[in-house]
């Protein structure tokens, strides 16, 4: 996914001014943004799965390298919440963040303290709380303190954590695989999409929010205010991940926005030179953590790149919005 | 206008009239926040067909106001995050007071008065502690900050005063949300709207949700008959195409709100969004706007039945008008939904502003 981007504007610079059809776009964005992600996904779960049954010692390095690159996977398809991913709170269930009220550590936590049983069953794991599910309550437990005290438990309950994980990815891709791409790619009066125009719609959605979680979220949130910067709210600072889910997004929504601007083809060179600029400062800042941003020196980068992201969505609002037919109306956009 | 406003704006600045009303300031039915199509801000006052009275200008975007009942004095409340409102002298187009709100809290955009008008209450975020609170106004000296009281969820957002009770209805959206991250919402996986029945002393006296499996339909905007009929307008937070209905109706004490939508392809076209909502002056028609779907769905409250559709892109503000209802758009248009058949185009007098309509019509009681 991370080449697609690159190889798709070769191809598609051959018909250069002339606008792809609705539907070419939509099989293009299921074929090569959506299905191959989510098929990452899978295969990425599955071998984190298999390393913590391996060896489910926090300290494990092809644990910790498997989950670094299951992560990744899930990242890149993290701005994909709509059907397959919806369903059964799938998304949530892989992502409980941000965790704004400590949800995570008091549910592991809970676990922990009472041995809950619940994780020697999948079926039963399914049905805890969603805040000790997912990636984040994994990194909890390999970079954390959780379960220190109690080694034995805290391996079933990582090893029921990974295999969730797992289990709720394959389900994700197999809705997609059986039913769900066909849905979208063929809109019908009786389905969950009735046209074109609502598909490419939920699109734009994936598209425009994703980046307001990564400016908003993913840096507004540690970035806090001058006087009161919050580094210990920035995602997966325990492992290191916060600045590496900024680049991923990025590189994920540049391909998902050239891909949907094929309708726009004479836009899509600004817009692919955006993202580009995000991406640029964004992997120029040398700041796993983004520590930086209690750094007055170092915050006015990590603000120039949230500006930037904010500028590419007002860019993607003003370029690819009306090529996609979508209300761009005072009050339809203000969300309030 | 302008010349009987300014006659009348001298006369009672010599004290010679008695306290002014409403109708001095030329009788507004309405008021609606808005932009000038040179980018600036206002709040209007319309009457009962759309045709505006006034404006005057505001520093921000507006939402929503509150109108004084008795007073033609608007409170104009920026949107969120935003932490001021105006109270408007609407006779004299002066600014009268700044409410600012306390430090670590800011305002949703909505308000409403005690039935003397002596206290103005505010929804509010308290943002670190992501609790919903009400501010109290002392509208009787100065709009002074006399106090808060709880809002019985997370995200209030619109307020309105049930009638004839000292009781507010509070649609807390239960939606977190903090400045340092903007609009981005903060707790999807575990956001739980309610409709929240709240006495004047802080007591909730009753507060219904959405089904667990409907947790993301967030309640944010209200209407009531004087009947105390209440409506609610939600906004689903999910996929457009997994919304569930974005209307509820629910009278203080029902253990169980009713949910009411259109015909399944109908419904789609709202997007999963509804805006405003609104009775009509009779009573006798509840309607609901959907600025991203472009059109307004109106329904009989008795029976549920969806009545009409009223098409026109980015309507948003309703209110009731006469026995009917008013309606207002991005695009400066004002409708009245006359008829009650199920036609596909509004048929009522569009009046074309130079102003995109925000939000909402507020009713000057």
């Amino acid at each position: 996914m991370r080449l697609a981007a690159p190889l798709l504007a070769l191809a598609l610079t051959a018909t250069a001014a002339q606008a792809a059809t609705k539907e070419e776009v939509i099989a293009d964005v299921v074929d090569h943004h959506i299905l191959p992600g989510y098929h990452a996904l899978t295969l990425e779960t599955a071998a984190l799965d298999a390393a913590a049954r391996a060896d489910c010692d926090p300290q494990s390095a092809p644990l910790r390298t498997a989950y670094g690159s299951a992560f990744d996977a899930w990242i890149r398809v993290s701005h994909l919440r709509f059907g397959p991913a919806e369903a059964e709170n799938r998304a949530f269930a892989l992502a409980f963040w941000p965790d704004t009220r400590g949800a995570t550590p008091k549910a592991l936590a809970g676990l922990v303290a009472t041995e809950d049983p619940a994780v020697d069953a999948p079926a039963t794991f399914a049905t805890i709380s969603i805040a000790a599910r997912g990636f984040y309550a994994l990194e909890r437990l390999l970079y954390g303190e959780i379960g220190a005290d109690a080694p034995a438990y805290r391996c079933r309950l990582l090893r029921a954590i990974t295999a969730d994980i797992a289990a709720t990815s394959a389900a994700i891709e197999a809705d997609w695989r059986e039913s769900h791409a066909d849905l979208m790619r063929h809109p019908a009066p009786d389905g969950p999409y009735r046209d074109d125009d609502e598909v490419l719609r939920v699109f734009y959605t994936a598209l425009t929010t994703g980046l307001q979680t990564t400016a908003d979220t993913r840096l507004g949130r540690p970035l806090g205010t001058f006087d009161k910067p919050r580094p210990t709210r920035a995602e997966a600072y325990r492992s290191g991940r916060s600045l590496r889910h900024v680049v991923l997004t990025l590189e994920a929504l540049a391909d998902l926005a050239h891909r949907l601007a094929a309708l726009a083809p004479d836009e899509q060179g600004k817009i692919d030179a955006a993202f580009a600029r995000d991406i640029a400062r964004a992997q120029g800042l040398d700041d796993p953590t983004l520590a930086g941003v209690a750094d007055p020196g170092a915050r006015i980068r990590i603000e120039a790149l949230k500006q930037g992201i904010d500028d590419t969505r007002e860019l993607v609002g003003g370029e690819i919005a009306p090529a996609l037919g979508i209300a761009a109306g005072f009050n339809a956009l203000d969300g309030d | 206008m302008a010349n009987r406003r300014g006659f009348l704006a001298g006369l009672f600045a010599t004290g010679l009239a008695p306290m002014a009303t409403w109708a001095d300031a030329g009788a507004p039915t309405h008021l609606a926040a808005a932009q000038r199509p040179n980018g600036a801000f206002a709040l209007c006052g319309l009457d009962g067909v759309g045709d505006v009275i006034f404006t005057l200008p505001l520093p921000g975007r507006g939402h929503a106001a509150a109108a004084h009942p008795i007073r033609p004095e608007a409170v104009a409340l920026a949107r969120r995050p935003g932490t001021f409102a105006l109270v408007l002298d609407c006779l004299h187009g002066k600014v009268t007071a700044e409410l600012e709100a306390p430090e670590g809290r800011h305002f949703y955009g909505h308000g409403a008065f005690t039935a003397d008008g002596r206290i103005l209450f505010t929804p509010e975020n308290d943002y670190e502690a992501a609790r919903g609170r009400i501010g109290l106004w002392d509208a009787t000296r100065g709009y002074k900050r006399i106090g808060d009281i709880p809002s019985g969820g997370t995200g209030p957002h619109d307020i309105l005063r049930l009638p004839g009770r000292e009781v507010l209805m509070v649609a807390n959206g239960g939606i977190e949300t903090h400045p340092d991250s903007g609009r981005a919402k903060l707790n999807l996986p575990v956001m739980r709207p309610n409709l929240a029945y709240v006495a004047y002393d802080g007591a909730i006296l009753d507060m219904i949700e959405p089904p667990a499996a409907e947790h993301l339909n967030s309640i944010r905007h209200l209407a009531v008959r004087a009947d105390g009929l209440a409506a609610f307008a939600m906004q689903w937070e999910g996929t457009e195409d997994t919304a569930p209905a974005l209307l509820g109706l629910h009278r203080l004490g029902d253990t169980k709100a009713r949910h009411l939508a259109a015909p399944p392809a109908d419904h789609a076209r709202l997007l999963g969004y509804a805006g405003s909502v609104a009775f009509s002056g009779d009573g006798t028609r509840v309607a609901i706007t959907g600025p991203r779907g472009g059109a307004a769905h109106i329904f009989d409250p008795e029976t549920g039945a969806l009545t009409r559709i009223l098409e026109s892109p980015d309507i948003c503000g309703v209110s009731a008008s006469g026995d009917g209802l008013l309606f207002t758009t991005g695009t400066g248009l004002a409708l009245t939904g006359t008829g009650t058949g199920l036609a596909l185009t509004g048929t009522g007098p569009g009046i074309q502003a130079a102003l995109a309509f925000d939000n909402h019509l507020v009713k000057v009681l």
